[in-house]
């Protein structure tokens, strides 16, 4: 199996993880590793896994045995909170934003800037406009205007906030689950965009896909996951893109 | 920004000018069509008659922006007045009556956010059993007597008294402290609902509770005080009417609930949560009151307004629509 595993650079290391609902085993023995910086695909088919490994390591389901590191130390993750606290965010299909409210709102949902004067505090409006603004021009997104309602804008324009969002707050490891697939050739491309600018500002990506074409622009790296198992961890220019289709769907075995 | 969409991307930022607008036409069309509608005597008098109502309308529209409901409100304002009577008319400190009126009503309130945000029931349904349970503990509570008072207090004159400064400015004019309280209590709300983390989550929790709660917002908390303030807001309102007029019955309240929910989406509310404005509730309280007694000034047969009243409410909520929906 190619890739060093004992490599001490990495960024987070799964090791083998198994996974069983039940009589179910959904997960046989699995190892994940991303490194710094890196743009690390995950792939494999509907119903291969890779969902699952993900919510282990964001703390939505326990595992059966295994051990997780992150940044070197051994660690438990026992609910989204932890992943959150370790710089792990997770941006799901779902987005997690309020249609009926502003750019700005959501940007800072939960984690609002204020002023006060004496005990009464309120939202300081005008840093929230101008910090979402900028923080989302780092990595590329621009905006008409922070006020404006997030119902208002396009998959790919709701995707990219959601994006710079777990951006700015300080995250390590991005994970993005199946991030274009609802989007038009147009805007998955900039979501690709945004995923590389990300990886520019010192991030790690993960990115979950069944479809190779959506991920080979910006990988750096493709895990394969098939029928919960691993089959291979592979470097960009190693493989061909005929080899991963092949190696997803199982016409091919590693 | 071109001036269409400047005017479309402010209707958008504002559920409150939809129902402005309405009222504002309403008044012109009666002052136009209906004699006497245009005087002050008239117009504060359906401005005190809103007054009080309005107290609810403020918690109810708060509740329903967060994405609940509360039907018992209308016996949290019988037990709210109940309270506040008993203690003054024994000879109880004041401070003691209002303390404790507000503090059982804060429990009640309390009481339908804990049934409703742990056993996740829907709110309308909880406050359903609770309007009826409430009712039959202000039954208990009184031993169904009416309770009334001939005395004067500058207690009742705090909460319902001759707002002078006003009714010397206008000739026959009868304007009360009510309306200052309805007014200020707003402001405030409006102010906490649009200007605070606790507001930004209060949209957030209606608007979409899962991403609420991904972002890290204490859901059921925000919640939870969004039912206590509806309690709180209900029983001043019972203060109020005791005030008003110097008596309290089993009775008082019935049909708030249904009146403030009127008024919540006639100001721009949405039945789903995560939309609406404290003032524009008011102004929705006040457009119903302006119409019934434009409707009844204008002649209209006194058994038939209520029903002008509702269909003005539909044509009020439609319009909101409209506007909502184009901008």
């Amino acid at each position: 199996m190619p890739g060093n595993k004992r490599n001490d650079t990495r960024l987070l290391f799964m090791e083998n993880i198994v996974k069983r609902f039940n009589q179910v085993t959904a997960l046989d023995g699995v190892d994940f590793e991303v490194k710094p910086k890196q743009v690390m695909a995950l792939l494999g088919d509907n119903g291969a896994g890779k969902s699952t490994l993900i919510k282990i390591l964001t703390g939505v389901y326990p595992l059966t045995s295994g051990q997780i590191y992150f940044e070197g130390r051994s660690v438990e993750i026992r609910n989204p909170q932890d992943a959150r606290g370790l710089g792990i965010e997770t941006v799901y299909q779902d987005l997690a934003l309020v249609n009926s409210m502003s750019i700005g709102r959501n940007f800072f949902l939960g984690r609002e800037p204020t002023s006060r004067f004496g005990p009464v505090r309120w939202l300081d409006m005008r840093t929230i406009a101008r910090q979402t603004r900028v923080s989302l021009a780092d990595i590329g997104i621009k905006i008409r205007s922070a006020r404006e309602k997030v119902g208002k804008l396009s998959g790919g324009e709701r995707q990219s906030i959601a994006i710079g969002r777990a951006v700015h707050f300080g995250v390590k490891l991005l994970i993005l689950d199946e991030p274009t697939s609802a989007l038009s050739v147009a805007e998955s491309r900039k979501v690709l965009e945004y995923t590389q600018n990300a990886k520019a500002q010192g991030l790690s990506v993960i990115f979950i896909t069944h479809n190779i074409h959506h991920v080979m622009q910006v990988a750096d790296c493709y895990t394969i996951i098939r029928h919960g198992k691993q089959v291979g961890t592979y470097n960009k220019e190693e493989v061909s893109l005929d080899d991963i289709s092949d190696l997803i769907t199982g016409e091919r075995l590693s | 920004m071109s001036h269409k969409k400047k005017i479309r991307s402010l209707l958008d930022d504002s559920p409150t000018i939809p129902p402005l607008i309405t009222l504002t036409a309403g008044l012109v069309l009666f002052s136009l069509f209906v004699p006497k509608f245009a005087t002050m005597r008239t117009v504060s008098g359906f401005m005190n008659a809103a007054s009080i109502n309005a107290i609810v309308v403020i918690g109810v529209t708060l509740l329903m922006i967060v994405g609940e409901f509360d039907l018992s409100v209308g016996a949290i304002v019988a037990m709210g007045g109940y309270i506040f009577a008993k203690i003054i008319l024994k000879g109880g400190s004041p401070v003691v009556a209002i303390g404790l009126a507000l503090f059982v009503t804060a429990v009640l309130g309390s009481i339908n956010g804990i049934i409703t945000i742990w056993t996740r029931i829907p709110s309308f349904v909880v406050t359903l059993g609770n309007r009826s349970i409430y009712r039959a503990a202000v039954w208990l509570y009184s031993g169904g007597m009416m309770l009334q008072t001939t005395e004067e207090s500058p207690v009742y004159d705090f909460f319902s008294g001759r707002l002078d400064v006003m009714n010397d400015l206008f000739n026959r004019a009868n304007f009360r402290t009510t309306i200052v309280w309805a007014i200020l209590l707003g402001l405030i709300l409006q102010f906490l609902l649009t200007r605070t983390r606790f507001g930004n989550h209060v949209f957030a929790i209606g608007g979409n509770p899962q991403a609420a709660l991904e972002q890290g917002v204490n859901t059921k908390l925000v919640k939870l005080l969004c039912f206590i303030l509806t309690g709180i807001m209900a029983g001043l309102a019972g203060i109020m009417t005791f005030s008003q007029f110097s008596t309290v019955f089993v009775a008082t309240g019935t049909g708030i609930e249904l009146t403030a929910i009127a008024s919540a989406i006639t100001g721009g509310a949405l039945l789903t949560g995560g939309i609406g404005s404290i003032i524009g509730g008011l102004v929705g309280i006040l457009l119903i009151n302006m119409l019934r007694t434009g409707v009844v000034l204008g002649g209209f047969p006194s058994d038939n307004f209520e029903a002008i009243v509702g269909i003005a409410i539909i044509g009020a909520a439609i319009l909101n629509e409209r506007l909502r929906s184009r901008s």
